[in-house]
């Protein structure tokens, strides 16, 4: 497996976020889940900051932070 | 039922892969290998052979199905030549590397430009370095005989390698000799159905090719596939004999060479004549044996230098140009590599002829064989490479 | 960690491990993501190229590839060995990009169209060569920049397409990624389709068109929405458009991506022009039979 280096990781605020799926739907990775329905969370291990998620969010939701 | 008759060679390997129950055929003509799948094209429609038979646009395609086809877990069976064979290259390395028991037959023919559509062993001998194991047939027989047995060494769990049954275009493609075809239940008995250990493509039981990151390992593994292959050629040849009442002698035959201080090698169809003009000259006192190397790939060098000891000169024959070589044709080359680190080396002389599938003739055979006697008696060789259709023999040709 | 396992076995779910070696933004893993779950476990891959190989080595599902310049022909083999074998259940997805499939496999693609092989061809179009560092190809679009069309390409994208279509196979269609129901609509009704079924998808390409990773997404959407990429399928050689967006100006599409940062304004015009007659052609024929 490739060893994922990124300069950006996304985060969700959850109070803006009305579960749609669009960021599950558009990551290119997969590394993005509505889980349940009901709450957005990130594969880490995988993700590759590429930001797709935050653009496609309807609700701009999700922000791009930089990686520690 | 077995029934003998006069075939032609391409024929007889039609019969060789609907014997061997071949279940894929990509097909694609070329000349001198056409009739091979027109023939396997009838058996179909006839429907004495079930097979399927893909009519590919051009022999790149051809491999590269049957590449695919081998991995999906079918049996598979081709054939090509010359610039057909040049023209799959790319295709041709997949097999042997990825350990593909696919079964091609190679009909000699000389490459273009200064080739045409005779038969000389470039199109095959360019095959050389990738691995795919090459056993050379005399005639008709040999070809049927061959490519079943062919079968039985490739898909040994020891080789994993794809075999080539190649002969000469015209010469044995095209002429007709008696040949003996194997009862189909018989030749069941013999090769059971393909099974791959390292593949599986069907969903339910997948398993990916396997992947030696290290390529200096993974190539070793091909190189000792190709060792243990000599074992299994011997092994299947005696087999088939003792089954079906002909063998081959696996890589190397020896013919009359019980007392000789000189012999010939020779490969492909020539052989047959050459068989006659030892008999010939044997009658007349002259001490020349004859080799037929019927393996170039596994060369069969441990035996070869076991025999060396036999007679004090060898007269390599090249039915192929390898132009700025290091000394001579292709076969001459391996046979110098075998024979070099024996103490005691016979002297070796090489001849090219029948280039672009000139007529060997029996004259010609003769005067190698007295080149070779010649180097005896002096102990030294005169001309190291010796063009033969360049000497004026005083023939018409 | 619980969102591991959730993930993991996510990815056993959709057939596709997380975390390719694509460029991040890459259009392919997520066709691919979205291909899968549409034909389900029952399928076998045959697919290579440079930059799909990143995506397709992370399918769980079993998959097979050669080099570029064998699109359809190993897949032709597998299909062979299969019938040979009698198994009519599993589906054969073959896939090449664009160069492969407009330029090195274009004669293999033809052929197997003739053959009317039981396939599903897909062609990943990124518009150039791309693992080997943006070249130009036969699908390359006019004007866009690349390391061998510096001043922009000169010649005009092949329609491979309608040229497949002419072949009388029967299924063709456009899908992109921006549009997943669609995709996928267009993946089921392929797979239970005999025969040779052409699938032509466009893959943003955030490395060789120049844009942000973020709008990768986006970018295709206006491709759609500009009729640059119209959506359609020709079934028997009946054409069906299956969106008709409103048409924006195709400036839109090529300011978003800097390979075409260069084009003057008369080319834009051009371009636009030549957009606005597809657009029309397509409209009138929307629904009649578009091959001879």
């Amino acid at each position: 497996m490739s060893q994922i280096v990124r300069a950006f990781r996304p985060t969700v605020d959850k109070d803006k976020c009305v579960k749609c799926g669009n960021c599950q739907t558009y990551c290119p990775e997969g590394t993005a889940m509505l889980r349940d329905g009901e709450e957005v969370v990130f594969d880490y291990r995988f993700c590759k900051g590429c930001g797709v998620c935050a653009n496609e969010c309807p609700v701009d939701a999700i922000s791009m932070v930089k990686e520690a | 039922m077995s029934f003998t008759r006069m075939m032609e060679g391409n024929e007889a390997a039609a019969w060789g892969a609907r014997l061997s129950r071949a279940e894929v055929v990509p097909a694609y003509p070329i000349t001198p290998q056409t009739e091979v799948i027109s023939h396997i094209a009838t058996f179909i429609a006839e429907g004495k052979m079930k097979a399927q038979y893909i009519k590919v646009e051009g022999e790149h395609t051809a491999m590269a199905a049957a590449v695919g086809a081998s991995v999906a877990g079918a049996r598979v069976f081709t054939a090509s030549a010359s610039q057909g064979i040049a023209y799959m290259e790319e295709a041709l390395w997949m097999p042997p590397g990825r350990r593909l028991p696919i079964v091609m037959c190679m009909v000699n023919r000389a490459l273009a430009p200064i080739g045409g559509l005779r038969p000389d062993h470039n199109d095959s001998l360019m095959q050389r370095d990738n691995g795919w194991i090459q056993l050379y047939c005399e005639n008709s027989q040999e070809v049927l005989d061959t490519i079943i047995m062919a079968y039985r060494i490739g898909e040994d769990r020891r080789v994993y390698l794809p075999v080539a049954p190649c002969y000469d275009g015209y010469f044995v493609s095209a002429t007709a000799t008696p040949t003996t075809v194997p009862d189909q239940a018989e030749v069941d008995e013999f090769l059971p159905p393909y099974v791959h250990e390292m593949y599986s493509l069907m969903p339910e039981s997948y398993r990916p090719r396997p992947f030696e990151m290290n390529i200096a390992k993974a190539r070793y593994e091909v190189q000792q596939a190709h060792e243990r292959a000599k074992a299994v050629i011997e092994e299947v040849d005696v087999e088939y004999s003792k089954r079906f009442g002909r063998g081959y002698d696996g890589l190397l035959e020896e013919y009359a060479c019980d007392d000789v201080d000189a012999v010939l090698m020779t490969m492909g169809s020539m052989t047959g004549t050459a068989r006659d003009v030892v008999d010939e000259m044997q009658a007349d006192g002259k001490k020349i044996g004859l080799l037929k190397l019927r393996g170039f790939r596994p060369f069969p060098t441990e035996e070869l230098q076991g025999l060396a000891k036999r007679f004090h000169a060898i007269g390599v024959v090249d039915r192929n140009t390898s132009y700025g070589s290091a000394g001579g044709g292709i076969v001459s080359m391996e046979v110098a590599r075998a024979l070099y680190p024996l103490e005691d080396r016979p002297l070796l002389l090489n001849f090219h002829v029948g280039l672009g599938g000139s007529d060997v003739t029996m004259r010609q055979i003769g005067y190698m064989a007295d080149k070779t006697l010649e180097a005896v008696e002096t102990g030294r060789v005169e001309k190291a490479v010796d063009w033969v259709e360049l000497v004026d023999l005083g023939e018409v040709m | 960690m619980e969102t591991n396992r959730l993930f993991d076995e996510y990815y056993e779910n959709s057939y596709i491990q997380g975390g390719t070696a694509c460029c991040p933004g890459c259009g392919g893993p997520l066709f691919w993501r979205m291909t899968l779950e549409a034909l389900g476990p029952k399928t076998i891959i045959y697919g290579d190229g440079p930059c799909a190989y990143c995506a397709i080595r992370n399918i769980k599902l079993p998959n097979f590839g050669i080099h570029f310049s064998f699109v359809a022909d190993g897949s032709t083999g597998i299909l062979a060995a299969l019938a040979a074998k009698g198994r009519e259940d599993i589906t054969v997805v073959s896939s090449g990009g664009d160069g492969a499939i407009g330029d090195i496999s274009f004669g293999k693609v033809s052929a197997a169209a003739e053959r009317n092989e039981n396939m599903i061809q897909i062609c990943v179009d990124n518009e150039a060569y791309m693992n080997t560092g943006i070249q130009k190809s036969g699908l390359t679009p006019f004007g866009a920049w690349t390391t061998t069309t510096p001043l922009g390409k000169e010649a005009p994208k092949k329609e491979i397409p309608l040229i497949i279509a002419q072949h009388r196979v029967p299924y063709v269609a456009t899908t992109s990624v921006a549009y997943p129901r669609d995709l996928q609509a267009k993946m089921k009704k392929a797979s239970g389709i005999q025969g040779f079924k052409y699938l032509h998808t466009v893959i943003p390409c955030p490395t060789g068109w120049r844009f942000d990773p973020a709008k990768s997404v986006e970018v295709v959407r206006l491709g759609v929405e500009t009729w640059v990429w119209p959506l359609y399928e020709i079934e028997d050689g009946v054409l069906r458009l299956t969106l008709k967006p409103k048409q924006r100006p195709v400036e839109d599409y090529l300011k978003a991506q800097n390979r075409f940062r260069h084009l003057s304004d008369d080319q834009i015009k051009f371009i636009q022009s030549e957009t606005d007659t597809r657009r029309k052609r397509l409209l009138e024929n929307d629904g009649k039979r578009i091959i001879l």
